[in-house]
């Protein structure tokens, strides 16, 4: 019964959330054209999250996802300033996600560093880089081919709506993450090893490979958002990815307050994305000092987290 | 004193009479309600009704911290130490440390302190400065037990709770506890003790209890019963012997091979086993035992020798020993084998999960669990149940299934009846038989000597990773067996 209301309670104060935001704000909030927005400005987190999701379910940590995705985001910029076509930019940038996430792989598993050092190691190399690259410029204007960021603004009408190409975009990621965590035998083995790492070793669970490979998804994801971040904004900046690590990591959090044993889940993982987005986007019409607002989400996150630990542990009792 | 609990699903109206200066042995299956019973009286359950008197005068011991101040011990199967931190504090564990000036830690006193407890249990050799985790599983155990001696200052302790204590020890070992067991009985201090081994508790106990199902069953003093009556009130049932015998010959195929073989922590091993054959191995603790089972795991790399596994070089890696069909029963079944959050159905396919393709299949995992939970006489409330919910006994059975799942060549048993009750016990020797039956050659670990004498055809004595003696087990006492643990390499020649 109480576990029952652990489970649903992140998910009610979603409700509430949105509530509040509908009587206050009765004439924007709850529009079509808002909903749209809200589902555009998350599309990018949503990606973090998702593939973040599929580290965090091994008790793994991926710090570097921010300074990835801003990385990503200057390679693509750089390679078209260069002249190369949009495919080259992109499959470049992505690549540069995946080694960079394979390199935390295997700094992580083959290494042994835990998760938290190497990433914040990480971390700081991709951003340098990407400072190192970029000159520490943004690169915008003329150099953004209209390809690119035209896609950020291109959406498929279904009815008299148009959804974005970038909130479909983010739909397929957490889809295929889903998939992949739930209904293949790489997600349970990856859950085996969240679970217990030296028993699914010696149960004759890859583990060194698997980790590999998820921190690689794991980078890639970062990237691909790093390109949407780019796509949006018509431009790459140094530091455009930086918030959200913390945002990605926070939802998964959140996520994990709504699943059974505390396991990350992709699905939950999307209601702790979308209780972030919801507030931003609903504080901001508010007029809510944007300083204010980051006080309020940690908050929050810390609530949720707080009143799960603590249902969690009367339970055991 | 008196104790009398009632309504806890898990335990109803039980009464527990101990007095001091007399060691009483708490018995019963797993799942027979001990653990529940010891973690009220240490609090760390609330009954759901329960009375505690001690000398004639009510107690109430609602928390841990009442529990300590009424001069209840515990020292439990599961040890819990701090590997990182020194045996001398962990001895002084939950004290403040002694003090110079008021300020910095007395180190010099904390040393002297944890070392005459140490010494009162005659464990002069433990190196009080050495990390705890570095050492040997006996030494652990006189380690918590001097930790309880210490506490002992603040409240005279009347009643020490031991837990399987001799469950991870050798024969040695245990012997060392049974005398501080009857130094601390001198001293007054009445003793609860529990334990799966009845031999054991024949020996050093004045008392026994039984329970079953939650259920009170019979108590006695231990000079009024036998091991017969003892067994017939765990288990309700007739046992007329603790081990099934071999009933197919062993094969003529050699599965396993291992010629002069070394590795960093073993030398010169030698044997060959046969399709169906059960070899123990055995010797003092971590002699290379576990060690040697790792091998066939693809964990340790041959320096020098040769071995093979069904004619082929042995696997690289658990995975392809997995694929190849070996399985594997790890020692430490909760750090090693299992994922305690995650389902029995889970657990089960584990290693196997390759079998069901790219997309999971619950729904031939479910009966694949089924299956094998059915054929290893798994208790549970359904494939669904996190395995931590779980007895002793039952997860053992778990990581079993997760074996036979495999239809496996080779099996290898790392103490597998360690904390497993006599039931289960029987249960798990069924099924190493039935495996050997189909021609499934069986490496089997044990410091249970009778166990080792009564399910395997041979015996690998081992000492410090060298093998000391390789012995047909026809005709072998646990005294004979022990004696040759000592005795040096007549091979040697």
């Amino acid at each position: 019964m109480l576990q029952k209301l652990r489970q649903s309670g992140t998910l009610l104060g979603f409700f509430l959330i949105l509530l509040f935001f509908a009587l206050k704000l009765p004439d924007t909030f709850l529009t079509a054209r808002n909903l749209i927005n809200i589902s555009q400005q998350l599309s990018m987190l949503a990606v973090v999250a998702a593939t973040m999701t599929i580290v965090m379910v091994m008790n793994d940590f991926d710090l570097s996802v921010g300074s990835m995705a801003s990385l990503s985001g200057i390679v693509a910029a750089m390679l078209f300033t260069a002249g190369y076509p949009v495919w080259v930019g992109l499959s470049v940038a992505l690549l540069v996600g995946v080694f960079g996430g394979l390199f935390n792989g295997f700094l992580v598993s083959v290494v042994g560093i835990l998760p938290f050092v190497a990433t914040l190691g990480t971390l700081t190399v991709f951003s340098g880089l990407a400072f190192l690259l970029s000159d520490g410029k943004t690169i915008f204007g003329r150099d953004i081919p209209s390809s690119f960021s035209g896609f950020a603004r291109a959406g498929i009408e279904i009815g008299d709506v148009k959804v974005p190409m970038l909130t479909i975009t983010a739909g397929l990621v957490i889809f295929i993450c889903w998939a992949i965590l739930e209904h293949t035998n790489f997600g349970r083995r990856l859950y085996a090893i969240g679970g217990n790492k030296e028993a699914s070793y010696l149960a004759g669970i890859k583990v060194v490979r698997l980790r590999l490979i998820a921190f690689s998804l794991t980078g890639l994801g970062a990237a691909g958002a790093g390109l949407m971040y780019a796509a949006r904004v018509a431009s790459a900046n140094p530091t455009q990815g930086s918030g959200l690590m913390l945002d990605a990591i926070a939802a998964v959090f959140l996520g994990m307050t709504m699943s059974r044993r505390g396991e990350p889940k992709v699905v939950y993982t999307l209601v702790g994305v979308l209780i972030l987005g919801v507030l931003d986007n609903g504080m901001t019409q508010l007029r809510v000092d944007s300083y204010v607002r980051e006080i309020f989400v940690g908050l929050i996150v810390l609530a949720a987290v707080a009143v799960a630990s603590l249902s969690k542990r009367r339970n055991a009792k | 004193m008196s104790k009398a609990f009632g309504g806890v699903s898990a335990l109803a109206d039980v009464t527990l009479n101990l007095s001091g200066g007399r060691v009483h042995a708490l018995m019963g299956e797993n799942g027979a309600g001990k653990s529940t019973l010891i973690k009220l009286i240490a609090g760390v359950l609330k009954a759901d009704s329960m009375s505690v008197e001690k000398n004639g005068q009510p107690l109430s011991v609602n928390d841990a911290r009442d529990a300590h101040e009424a001069g209840f011990r515990f020292i439990h199967q599961e040890l819990n130490i701090i590997p990182q931190v020194s045996v001398a504090e962990n001895v002084l564990l939950g004290r403040d440390l002694p003090r110079k000036f008021g300020l910095a830690v007395d180190w010099n006193k904390v040393k002297t302190l944890a070392e005459d407890a140490l010494a009162f249990l005659g464990a002069t050799h433990i190196d009080v400065t050495v990390p705890a985790g570095d050492l040997p599983a006996g030494d652990k155990m006189m380690m918590k037990i001097a930790a309880a001696l210490v506490s002992a200052e603040q409240s005279e302790p009347v009643l020490y709770v031991l837990d399987e204590p001799t469950a991870a020890l050798t024969g040695e070992e245990s012997e060392k506890l049974f005398d501080v067991i009857e130094r601390l009985k001198t001293k007054g201090a009445s003793i609860l003790y529990v334990s799966h081994r009845i031999d054991e508790v024949l020996r050093i106990c004045d008392d026994v209890t039984v329970l079953r199902d939650g259920e009170f069953v019979a108590s006695n003093e231990i000079p009024k019963t036998s091991k017969a009556d003892i067994i017939q009130a765990m288990t309700g049932r007739d046992f007329k012997n603790a081990y099934p015998k071999r009933e197919t010959p062993v094969g003529e195929d050699t599965t396993v091979s291992l010629k002069n073989v070394s590795t960093s922590n073993l030398q010169d091993v030698c044997f060959d086993i046969r399709a169906g054959e059960i070899l123990g191995v055995s010797g003092l603790a971590e002699a290379g035992q576990s060690e040697l089972l790792k091998l066939f795991m693809g964990i340790g790399k041959i320096k020098t020798g040769s071995a093979s596994y069904m004619n082929e070089a042995l696997p690289g890696s658990p995975s392809e020993a997995w694929a190849r069909g070996i399985a594997y029963i790890p020692r430490e079944r909760r750090s090693e084998a299992l994922c305690l959050d995650m389902s029995v159905k889970s657990n089960i396919v584990l290693p196997h999960l390759s079998e069901y393709g790219f997309y999971a299949k619950p729904w031939l995992e479910n009966e694949d669990a089924l299956e094998f939970g059915d054929k290893v006489k798994l208790k549970s409330n359904g494939v669904l149940q996190p395995v931590g919910q779980l007895s002793g006994g039952n997860q053992q059975k778990i990581v079993f299934a997760r074996g036979l799942r495999g239809n496996p060549r080779l099996l290898l048993l790392d103490e597998p009846t360690r904390g497993v009750d006599i039931g289960a016990k029987y249960d798990i020797y069924l099924l190493v038989r039935e495996l050997s039956a189909r021609g499934c050659s069986v490496i089997l670990t044990s410091t249970d000597l009778p166990e080792v004498l009564g399910m395997c055809d041979r015996i690998l004595v081992m000492e410090h990773g060298r093998q000391a003696h390789l012995l047909e087990s026809a005709q072998m006492t646990s005294a004979d067996l022990l004696t040759y643990f000592f005795t040096d390499n007549e091979a040697a020649v």
